[in-house]
């Protein structure tokens, strides 16, 4: 097993921010990944409000721009340097395997390919439940990053997940020291105070028990934003003022919204607030994992966190009972 | 533990961008109706009636056109002038480019259903998938029983294809309304609504198959009256609507209960998503 010593970690990230782009959580007017110029703001522990899904799938992609029925891709720049991402949450990890298999399994999106390949993901294994929101032990979180810490003590343990996080551990081996301490399987283990309590929630759709949520839901759409699995978007061109020029953007957009399934013509097939609302727990608990063998949603919590009206839809789903 | 030695991997082969559109020259421009027009390109790929292309103009957009047509050296797009891109499109003439990326989609499956007899029903713009399936049945005689078409318009002037009309005419049995005739234009055809036809149609489920592309609600009425004469839910395949934006499976714009419209469908054996409620 290998370790890193706390009264190193500090070296270790300077030495790495020297090469690379390093991002970390860190406390802004919320909590958020940013990009570190200082790593005295770093808080390893801080189970950020904001998901890490911007470095990848971005706010706005610009696909291409087009002018004189001529199309240029915006240059994808090969030398960027390497990201190191630290203090990833294991709901945060999990998510990310969850948008690799939208955007690199059946047909590969080069925009976020691109930048998930030259990414570095770094875990940070939570002792404790961030908040009564976390929901993740009731989710089957797998194993998935390329180098995982585990805050013991004076050190953070260190697990590899990975050919690159393999390399990785090569390239700034002088931090890395080996230890006698090992993993037991409650290290490895979390447990939330939230728990989604049930597998199959297919038989709840008619149950009126879902108003407690719909009738408190403004269809906002912050859960869909701090969402970090949600990958839902839009594409749409802009032009610009001379007319000439033209870019197709996409950008983030919500299931929640009135205009998501909005077809020419005018009819939008998701029309009362209540199908929005079941469409997304739907999305996230049943169609992905029908579809993909594990559920899209990872028990952040940060759905209910960010709420206005804080509705915690894993609360209505293990109170319903099924209606015949 | 061990030193190991630094194994670079070589860069994957720079595989297509799935977003970017190719070129086509538009072949032909044909006016069908007051809103409906067709475009031929000369797209010189396979696709198979019922998929969908995602066409582009650069500056305002993209909009999902289903292919009105089976051919390998043409692809005909019929157009509704409903929205942005659609109005767009039909100021382009003969000579111009037209981007388009696709096919997408699954289209139906013709090939499984060698031996059957057919029957054919759409509404409106509806009609346009269904044209591709006569256009493979004419491809393919020998291999298909009876052929059946029930087509519905809002009025004489939204009749579409009435070139292609006359000669299936002759070869199939071809039932035609339209829901009013506000202009008492002599017509040669019912005066209701497509779902009337279809009630008072005498048809034998044996060895049937039924296509229906059109309205939602007239759909949904004609699903009834089929299985009201003894159809199966396996025997009718349905073409569903969504605004595709991707394409790809991603986006979710086309999400119908866990079914992508553009992965999965458009075309869907009606068993498939009968247990889902349509939202």
């Amino acid at each position: 097993m290998l370790k890193i010593n706390k009264l190193s970690f500090n070296d270790f990230l300077t030495d790495i921010m020297r090469y690379n782009e390093l991002v970390a959580p860190v406390k802004t007017d919320e909590s958020r990944f940013e990009v570190i110029k200082d790593i005295s703001r770093i808080q390893m522990d801080l189970h950020t409000y904001f998901p890490a899904k911007k470095f990848f799938f971005k706010k706005q992609q610009t696909l291409y721009a087009a002018e004189n029925n001529r199309f240029t891709v915006p240059e994808m720049v090969t030398d960027k340097k390497q990201r190191v991402m630290i203090g990833l949450k294991r709901c945060d990890l999990n998510s990310i395997k969850r948008q690799d298999m939208m955007f690199m399994k059946e047909t590969t999106d080069p925009y976020y390919a691109e930048e998930r390949e030259r990414t570095i993901l770094i875990g940070h294994h939570c002792n404790q439940p961030f908040d009564d929101y976390c929901f993740c032990s009731s989710m089957d979180l797998g194993d998935f990053y390329d180098l995982m810490l585990y805050d013991k003590d004076d050190a953070y343990l260190v697990e590899i997940g990975s050919e690159k996080g393999r390399n990785f551990v090569d390239r700034y081996r002088k931090y890395f020291w080996d230890t006698d301490l090992f993993l037991r399987a409650e290290d490895r283990r979390i447990e939330t105070k939230l728990q989604l309590n049930k597998r199959d929630i297919s038989p709840y759709y008619y149950s009126p028990d879902w108003k407690k949520g719909v009738d408190i839901c403004f269809s906002c759409a912050a859960c869909v934003t701090l969402c970090p699995s949600c990958y839902c978007f839009d594409l749409h061109e802009e032009i610009d003022a001379k007319l000439c020029k033209s870019e197709m953007k996409r950008n983030w957009d919500s299931c929640q919204l009135h205009c998501f399934t909005k077809v020419a013509g005018g009819h939008i097939f998701r029309e009362t607030r209540e199908d929005r609302f079941k469409h997304r727990i739907y999305h996230q608990i049943q169609y992905f994992k029908d579809r993909h063998g594990m559920s899209l949603c990872t028990g952040c919590g940060r759905c209910i966190r960010g709420c206005p009206t804080r509705i915690n839809f894993i609360q209505i789903l293990n109170e319903m009972k099924e209606q015949t | 533990m061990p030193r190991t030695k630094t194994i670079r991997q070589e860069p994957e082969e720079k595989t297509e961008n799935p977003y970017l559109p190719r070129p086509t020259k538009i072949t032909m421009v044909r006016r069908e109706s007051t809103d409906c027009f067709l475009i031929r390109t000369d797209l010189k790929s396979k696709y198979e009636p019922g998929q969908f292309f995602q066409v582009s103009i650069p500056g305002i957009g993209e909009a999902p056109i289903s292919v009105a047509s089976y051919s390998q050296d043409f692809l005909d797009l019929n157009v509704r002038e409903v929205g942005n891109v659609t109005k767009h499109l039909a100021k382009l003439k003969r000579g111009d480019t037209l981007f388009i990326r696709g096919p997408y989609g699954k289209g139906y499956p013709m090939e499984k259903l060698f031996g059957k007899s057919i029957v054919l029903i759409g509404g409106g713009s509806g009609v346009a998938p269904l044209k591709g399936i006569l256009t493979y049945v004419d491809k393919h005689k020998d291999s298909f029983g009876d052929v059946m078409i029930y087509f519905g318009f809002r009025t004489p002037d939204d009749i579409l294809f009435k070139e292609e009309m006359k000669q299936w005419r002759r070869k199939y049995q071809l039932n035609i309304s339209v829901d009013k005739n506000p202009k008492k234009a002599r017509i040669s055809c019912d005066v209701c609504f497509i779902t009337n036809l279809v009630e008072k149609a005498k048809m034998n489920p044996e060895n049937k198959v039924v296509f229906i592309c059109g309205p939602p609600v007239m759909m949904k009425i004609t699903i009834e009256l089929l299985k009201n004469k003894g159809f199966k839910e396996e025997q009718i395949y349905i073409s569903t609507e969504r605004l595709m934006k991707c394409a790809l499976g991603v986006c979710g714009h086309c999400m119908i209960h866990g079914k992508y419209t553009c992965l999965d469908g458009p075309v869907f054996r009606y068993d498939e998503i009968s247990q889902d409620r349509n939202d």
